[in-house]
Formats: structure tokens, C-alpha cells, sequence
């Protein structure tokens, strides 16, 4: 199931500056433990140590948020665009 | 509210948009916005919504003015330097637009002072540096039903919706928790809070008119590295400590009896950080 997650420029780090990864998964959680594989560290900034997402990150499937599908257990399917937005407070 | 032979010429070209006209322009003079944060972002939109005749701008911002805030904050002047912002950033809207009335208020937005402000003003547009005064405004506007725009930048990334208390989602749905911010450490160029300025100081004009489609319940992202924006639902949570009917009522009851944040505050400040934190994004 292959999906197209977009990272947030503070966890391109991470990735090598990608600011697009193709990667595997056929649902939130299954992509994340893709990414950690990958990226190795990025998991932690996205979920607390009980695996949990962390609640100042949102994450969006084609343009809907998670919490009004099935959370982490959100079922994706090719081509599904993941997005990653943590809260922000510049101005 | 009617306008003058000036205001009438002075904003001309504004009211020869298709639904905007002379009752646009009216409910504009009518509105007093409350703008926290008198930055990059808030300064910049306290001009835009300056030069299209809003009638009462509220500016709110305690510090004083440095060197390294010069890169975007463009009501300022070099000789400013050290002197508090808020006092230069009226001086400088009442020389462009002197019909408008401004209220400098040098002071950040705490427990004490944000009743009162978000209770003299029609719409709250929130730019603050930080989520301590971010959650402190929601709460309040959620408590006076007052609407909120929320503008929010990060580097080349940034992020605008608005609020409508007992329509949409509030900021605490938006985002249950914060992460650790240090204000004065996310990287900003004056082009991007400047970009997201414009479209802040736009979405006031449109909610506060009726001209146009405000973005409720959608938000605005912008990547403005790879120039993506995209729209995306905004999460309404029934059970939000906030927002949340059983919650709302309750703070509403707190505000009758002493206008105080004492009930809230203690639920907020636990998802809160501390304006002086410094330690970088934690995501």
C-alpha cells in the first residue's frame, strides 16, 4: 500500500531534507513504524512512549483529520496522502 | 456607521469589488479587532486591516522593539530600537490611516487583562509569539463568543483558520496539547509572516463584511518552501476542555460570578508552556 507522507520542515531533519517520502503502510500506524525503519528517530517525535500519536501533531489523510476517521488505526490505501502538522506558535 | 466624503474616497477602489460597496465599508468602520501580538505577523495585519478602514484597532504587546525583529516588523523604524513596539506601531497606522482609532496596550495577554480585552472588541486576531497567550485568547473568545482568526508560522511553514465559538472547532481542538516553543528561536523570514499577514488581515475583512468565504472550519496550510497550500478539515471535538458544551457552560458561569480565569486557567495551564521556555520545538 504504497502512500505519500509529507513531513514538516522541523522533521526533515530526519529524513535528509525529503520533504516527500513514498513509503509503506496500510494504516497510520503501520507508515509510522515504516518511517522509523527508514528514519530512525522521527517515531518519537510524532508518538509518546506508549506508542501514542502526541496530541500537538495532527495528522491528515487527502485533506481529512484523523480523529473524524479511526485515529491511528486509519486505514489507507494507495496513493492516500498523509500529512504531518505540528501546532505552531511563530508571529 | 456612515462614511465620510474621505472614507468614501479613501477607500474607493476597495468598494468597486463585486459585494463589497459602501456596506461592506460601513460594517468595517463599525468593528474595533483586538490583535495580540504586534510582530511580524499582527503588525503586519494591523496595517492591512489599517488601510481598509476598520473602524477601532485594540494592539497588544508587552517588550520592546530589537534589532533582530527588524527583518519583518515594517511599522517599526531603526531609531526604535529598545523602546516598547506597540507605541511606534500606532504612531506609525495613525500616520497612514488616520480615521482609525488604536488602542496600544503594552502588556502581553494574561489571565487578568484578556476578559476585558476580548470583551471590548468585536473579532480577536491571534499572532502571538507563543501558545500561553494563544490558549489564554481562544479561552476567552470561546467564553465571550467572540470569533478568532488564528495565524501561526514556522520557518517557511504556516497555517491560518477561523474560529467561530459554537460553529467550529476552537484552537484546543485544533491542537489538544502544545509542544515546548522557544519564542524567539523559530527561524522567520519578514516575505512569509508578511504572506500570512495579508491573508489573516483578509480573513478579518471577510468575516467581519460577509464579503466572501471566510475559511470556518478549513485550514489554511502553506508551505511557502515549495509553494504547496492546501486546505484541510478542522477537528471539533464535543468533548473539549474548552469548548466542549459541558465545559463551556461551565466557564460561563465562572465569568458571571468574577470574570476571572481561575477555572480555566488550571485545565489550560497544564497543556500550556511557559513564554520564557527555551527549549526548541519538541515534535
Amino acid at each position: 500500500m504504497a502512500v505519500k507522507v509529507l513531513i514538516p520542515t522541523p522533521l526533515q531533519k530526519f529524513t535528509g531534507d525529503q520533504a516527500t517520502i513514498e513509503c509503506e503502510g496500510g494504516n497510520i500506524i503501520e507508515v509510522l513504524n515504516a518511517l522509523e525503519q527508514s528514519f530512525p528517530g522521527i517515531k518519537a517525535r510524532l508518538c509518546d512512549e506508549q506508542g501514542n500519536l502526541r496530541r500537538f501533531v495532527n495528522f491528515y489523510v487527502n485533506s481529512e483529520d484523523i480523529r473524524f476517521l479511526n485515529g491511528a488505526e486509519t486505514a489507507l490505501e494507495s496513493g492516500d496522502e498523509v500529512s504531518i502538522v505540528p501546532a505552531v506558535a511563530g508571529g | 456607521m456612515t462614511l465620510t466624503p474621505i472614507e468614501l474616497e479613501r477607500y474607493r477602489r476597495q468598494m468597486m469589488l463585486p459585494q463589497f460597496g459602501e456596506a461592506a465599508q460601513e460594517k468595517l468602520k463599525s468593528t474595533t479587532a483586538l490583535v495580540t501580538g504586534v510582530g511580524g505577523l499582527g503588525g503586519t495585519a494591523a496595517l492591512y486591516l489599517a488601510v481598509a478602514g476598520i473602524g477601532r484597532l485594540i494592539l497588544v504587546r508587552g517588550g520592546e522593539l530589537r534589532l533582530d525583529d527588524m527583518n519583518r516588523q515594517i511599522l517599526m523604524t531603526d531609531d526604535w530600537v529598545g523602546q516598547p513596539r506597540v507605541f511606534k506601531a500606532k504612531e506609525t497606522l495613525e500616520k497612514i490611516n488616520p480615521d482609525v482609532k488604536i488602542d496600544a496596550v503594552f502588556e502581553y495577554v494574561t489571565p487578568e487583562n484578556v476578559d476585558s480585552l476580548v470583551h471590548d472588541a468585536d473579532i480577536a486576531v491571534d499572532c502571538a509569539h507563543n501558545f500561553t497567550e494563544r490558549d489564554r485568547l481562544n479561552a476567552a473568545c470561546v467564553r465571550w463568543n467572540r470569533p478568532m482568526v488564528e495565524a501561526a508560522m514556522n520557518g517557511m511553514e504556516a497555517y491560518l483558520t477561523t474560529i467561530v465559538p459554537g460553529e467550529t472547532g476552537c484552537l484546543s481542538c485544533l491542537f489538544p496539547e502544545k509542544p515546548e516553543w522557544d519564542r524567539r528561536g523559530f527561524s522567520v523570514l519578514g516575505a512569509v509572516s508578511g504572506t500570512l499577514a495579508c491573508l489573516t488581515a483578509l480573513e478579518v475583512i471577510k468575516l467581519v463584511t460577509g464579503f466572501s468565504a471566510p475559511l470556518r472550519s478549513e485550514l489554511l496550510t502553506m508551505d511557502l518552501d515549495r509553494m504547496v497550500f492546501a486546505k484541510r478539515r478542522t477537528y471539533h471535538d464535543p468533548h473539549c476542555p474548552v469548548c466542549g458544551s459541558q465545559n463551556q457552560s461551565l466557564s460561563r458561569t465562572q465569568v458571571t460570578t468574577s470574570l476571572s480565569d481561575s477555572l480555566i486557567e488550571p485545565l489550560k495551564s497544564s497543556l500550556a508552556d511557559s513564554p520564557e521556555n527555551s527549549l526548541v520545538p519538541n515534535y
